[in-house]
């Protein structure tokens, strides 16, 4: 079974491709690839964009990734968004005289 | 000649970038509107003018200027995230022709730069506008790419058909219960 299993820095992404038994799992797949699932770096794992357990099971060609976390606080990046943006606040109409 | 073998002779000259700039869904159909004769062959820009020379060369037909109304050509970008402004959104994810970015919601979304084609379809869909295109390294080369590039494109379409019908299924076990 093809698999391949990514830990994607900024600089560098690794990408380990992979030949498994079947019933091998994304803790197999992870350990086998050389990688720590527990590095203090990796929050999460998944495949193909969705978290998944480690004990999932894989099947062919299946893309087993490693997460990390966000910098970024959504919800402050929303607020600074909105305060330059403001949403249903018109801008001042200039009153013309005449 | 078939048109279908055709079409992929056609396919085969063009970079799989799957960009889209031509007006079709990606580089098979375009091959495949070529071949038909319902498209012509200056609407590739990553191609650039080498690309229509290719095409025009394989179907003996006279060499166009590129269409400037499908953009012009440029020397390879990448896409890169600036992962402080990264929210994790997934748009980009699901924007991508050739599965060159990995993340999932609410977790850092990286580029894979050697999958990345430059096709730019990650860049309208992110709401914080956090990705940039960077030159490419001048070791990458468009063209040697493209087998790869069309492999990991015609994968993508067999997984998300695969994921819609594992769904449905789903779906249907539920109701029946």
């Amino acid at each position: 079974m093809r698999v391949e299993v990514v830990c994607a820095l900024a600089e560098i992404q690794h990408c380990v491709g992979l030949d498994l038994p079947p019933g091998a799992t994304v803790a197999d797949a992870i350990a086998a690839a050389g990688f720590d699932a527990n590095a203090a770096l990796v929050v999460q794992v998944g495949i193909w964009n969705r978290p998944v357990t480690l004990a999932t099971l894989l099947r062919e060609a299946d893309r087993v990734e490693l997460y990390r976390p966000l910098r970024a606080d959504p919800k402050l990046v929303r607020r600074k968004r909105a305060e330059r943006n403001p949403v249903g606040v018109q801008p001042k109409r200039r009153v013309s005289r005449s | 000649m078939t048109t279908a073998t055709r079409a992929d002779r056609i396919d085969a000259l063009l970079p799989q970038t799957q960009c889209t700039r031509c007006g079709y869904p990606g580089c098979r159909p375009y091959a495949e509107a070529i071949a038909a004769g319902a498209a012509e062959i200056n609407r590739c820009p990553p191609g650039g003018q080498a690309g229509v020379r290719a095409l025009a060369e394989l179907l003996g037909r006279a060499e166009l200027e590129l269409d400037p109304e499908c953009g012009v050509h440029a020397p390879l970008h990448l896409a890169w995230i600036r992962e402080d402004e990264c929210i994790g959104c997934l748009k980009c994810v699901q924007a991508c022709p050739v599965d060159a970015i990995v993340g999932a919601s609410k977790h850092i979304h990286t580029v894979i730069a050697e999958r990345c084609t430059g096709c730019e379809l990650c860049l309208p869909p992110c709401p914080v506008d956090c990705i940039d295109l960077v030159p490419a390294p001048a070791t990458r080369d468009r063209m040697r790419e493209a087998d790869a590039a069309r492999e990991r494109h015609a994968f993508r379409a067999f997984r998300l058909a695969r994921d819609e019908a594992e769904r449905d299924a789903r779906l249907r076990a539920r109701r029946a219960e």
